[in-house]
């Protein structure tokens, strides 16, 4: 988490000498996501948007975040112009800010008269080469102000390092190949101008701008044609079957309900389509956005309440929570006891008023299923004792029925065990555990799914640690 | 960090803690959580509520922000747009699809573009005017309407309560 902290944002610039850069900034950012704009697009209400996030946003609700107006995502236009200022200004922003930050520094630390203070945050600056040019910056521009005190003579020095393109006066250049000559010349030379070094102009362009190292560039060496916007389709008439099968010709993932499939390929289609929205040298490809979609499905798809529970887990407050629910606790034990001391001698007497308890049990589920999570209530079971002697009633008011109808069922089940005459004593621990989850119903909302009735193993277990 | 939401929330974090608007404070409980926040708002001057230091939660869902974050306060509050349980009802958090109320414009409610920031900033400006309009408490409501000094009373009552007092 230490790393995000890192996270730049137009609040940076805040606390420099140049504050006005933080709605500068602010600006470049996409309103959305708060990042720098990502392929920006403009809409045809003329906002932009990252391409992404404007997409995200359409297939929620088909409207401009910002005026409300009624959007199609293939209305959506890459905006050039701010994808060329972002990018810009990216570039420049370490410096920049790195500068503003040392300006605003020095100036402090010549109020205080505090040589210290700034040497010594001087130093929190990593790069060594770094430091040392800010510091020689520093010491001419102290003695620039002390001639004159205008700081902001630094904006001359950004130009030294820029294209070259400052030119004398009367000087122009030739569009074409970027020669310098007479203005008066200019038009003459465009006739007969070939060109010749317009290739060298060029690339001594895309030199500056390709801001991305390496691996990017290498594979703009392999030039792909620009991949083509998918489009949606029509959910509502299509068959699961074929839908599943569209899935699998994109290559994306196929499994899961109808629902879950549709919404996975609109996510599919604005990843897809904002990544056809980028310049071609940041341009990903479908491995990588194979990837992207498999962290939205992660995070909101089709494993995102998996992935929500395990965040619950870590943090669970299991004391808190065996306190709260003690009470539901003590049931279960109690009721898990009492079957387990007599099973059948119940069982018998019970039958005749419980014709209904059983008629709703009676569809019950494999029994193998809970042969796979074996003696929790046993080991429960001692361990509580202390909790159930000063607790409640062992027998809840309101689950009596069902409780009924689950003892019967527990003792269905050990008379189905004997009568396969596998006749371990795991069996009947088995039958004991009917219990909790005959309680299902009593305590369960629907919503609620497994991983909530695994719980009561957890907290008590949990409860144990602490005590000791 | 690689969701979306979370990197989003993140960045509206860090915004309020470098540079908060007056009267407000918010963040996530834990940094483990973003979807999880805690927010101190201060009565706004000249109300019956000044002086007061309001605690809230807001609850964040995992599309943020396509859909807007819930607000409950967690102290007593009598107002007219906040629930008896503590949960905040403006238009702000709202999402623009469904109008419950049928008085919301839609420029008023949710979008991706509003912020927590404006959220709460919202919330500090109907603490100091209430809409009675479509209420979510319609016993203050009817008192703000009718009885300004006893619903003033009951507003100070709570505030002394929420210090501790």
């Amino acid at each position: 988490m230490e790393t995000t902290f890192d996270l730049p944002d137009s609040t940076d610039w805040i606390a420099t000498a140049l504050p006005a850069f933080e709605p500068l900034e602010a600006a470049l950012r996409c309103e959305m996501c708060k990042e720098f704009y990502m392929n920006p697009v403009i809409t045809s209400c003329s906002h932009t948007f990252c391409s992404l996030c404007i997409r995200r946003s359409i297939a929620a609700d088909g409207k401009c975040p910002s005026c409300r107006t009624t959007l199609s995502s293939d209305k959506l236009a890459p905006n050039i112009a701010v994808r060329e200022v972002v990018m810009r200004f990216q570039e420049a922003r370490p410096k920049a800010l790195e500068l503003a930050r040392a300006d605003k520094e020095q100036e402090t630390g010549i109020e205080a008269g505090n040589n210290k203070k700034r040497k010594l945050e001087d130093t929190d600056l990593e790069d060594g080469e770094d430091v040392r040019q800010t510091r020689s910056r520093q010491t001419r521009r102290t003695r620039r102000n002390a001639g004159s005190s205008d700081a902001p003579v630094e904006i001359a020095d950004s130009g030294d390092d820029g294209d070259g393109d400052f030119l004398p006066e009367g000087i122009a250049k030739c569009p074409i190949c970027n020669e310098a000559m007479k203005q008066e010349l200019v038009f003459n030379h465009l006739d007969v101008c070939t060109g010749q070094s317009a290739s060298q102009g060029r690339s001594t362009r895309s030199k500056t701008k390709n801001p991305f190292p390496g691996a990017l560039q290498r594979r703009q060496k392999e030039p792909s044609p620009p991949p083509a916007r998918q489009s949606q389709l029509n959910y509502a008439m299509m068959k699961e079957g074929a839908l599943r099968k569209k899935l699998q010709e994109i290559g994306i993932p196929s499994w899961g309900s109808k629902d879950l499939m549709k919404r996975r390929h609109i996510e599919w289609l604005n990843i897809h389509n904002s990544n056809c929205d980028a310049d071609e040298s940041v341009r990903k490809r479908k491995k990588q956005l194979v990837k992207e979609l498999e962290e939205w499905e992660n995070t909101q798809g089709g494993r995102a309440d998996t992935k929500e529970s395990k965040v619950m887990r870590k943090d669970f407050d299991g004391s808190g929570y065996a306190k709260s629910h003690k009470s539901d606790f003590d049931d279960l034990i109690a009721q898990a006891r009492k079957q387990r001391a007599a099973p059948k001698s119940e069982d018998d007497k019970e039958t005749n008023g419980n014709a209904d308890g059983v008629a709703q049990k009676d569809p019950h589920p494999h029994p193998e299923s809970l042969l796979s999570m074996p003696d929790t209530p046993i080991s429960t079971e001692q361990k509580p004792q202390s909790i159930r002697q000063n607790g409640v009633e062992p027998q809840g008011l309101y689950n009596h029925g069902s409780e009924l109808g689950t003892r019967q069922d527990g003792a269905e089940f050990a008379n189905h065990a004997e009568a396969n005459s596998t006749s371990e004593p795991v069996e009947s621990t088995t039958a004991s555990q009917e219990p909790p989850i005959g309680l299902q119903n009593p305590l369960g909302s629907p919503s609620r799914k497994l991983p909530m009735f695994s719980m009561p193993e957890e907290p008590v277990k949990e409860l144990d640690m602490f005590a000791t | 960090m690689s969701n979306p939401a979370a990197k989003r929330l993140f960045k509206e974090y860090k915004s309020l803690s470098s540079d908060p608007p007056e009267g407000i404070t918010a963040g996530p409980v834990t940094e483990d959580d973003m979807f999880l926040w805690e927010a101190l708002i201060q009565g706004p001057e000249g109300t019956p509520f000044e002086g007061g230091v309001f605690p809230a939660e807001l609850k964040f869902p995992k599309d943020y922000p396509l859909a807007p974050p819930k607000m409950k306060f967690l102290t007593d509050m009598w107002h007219p747009n906040v629930y008896n349980n503590g949960e905040v009802c403006i238009s702000i958090l709202h999402p623009p699809g469904d109008d419950p109320h049928q008085y919301e414009q839609a420029s008023e409610r949710w979008s991706p573009i509003q912020s927590v920031e404006k959220i709460l900033i919202s919330v500090m400006s109907m603490l100091a005017e209430p809409n009675d309009e479509s209420p979510a408490n319609i016993d203050a409501a009817k008192m703000w309407r009718n009885k300004r000094e006893e619903y003033e009373k009951v507003v100070r009552q709570n505030v002394r309560k929420s210090l501790g007092l």
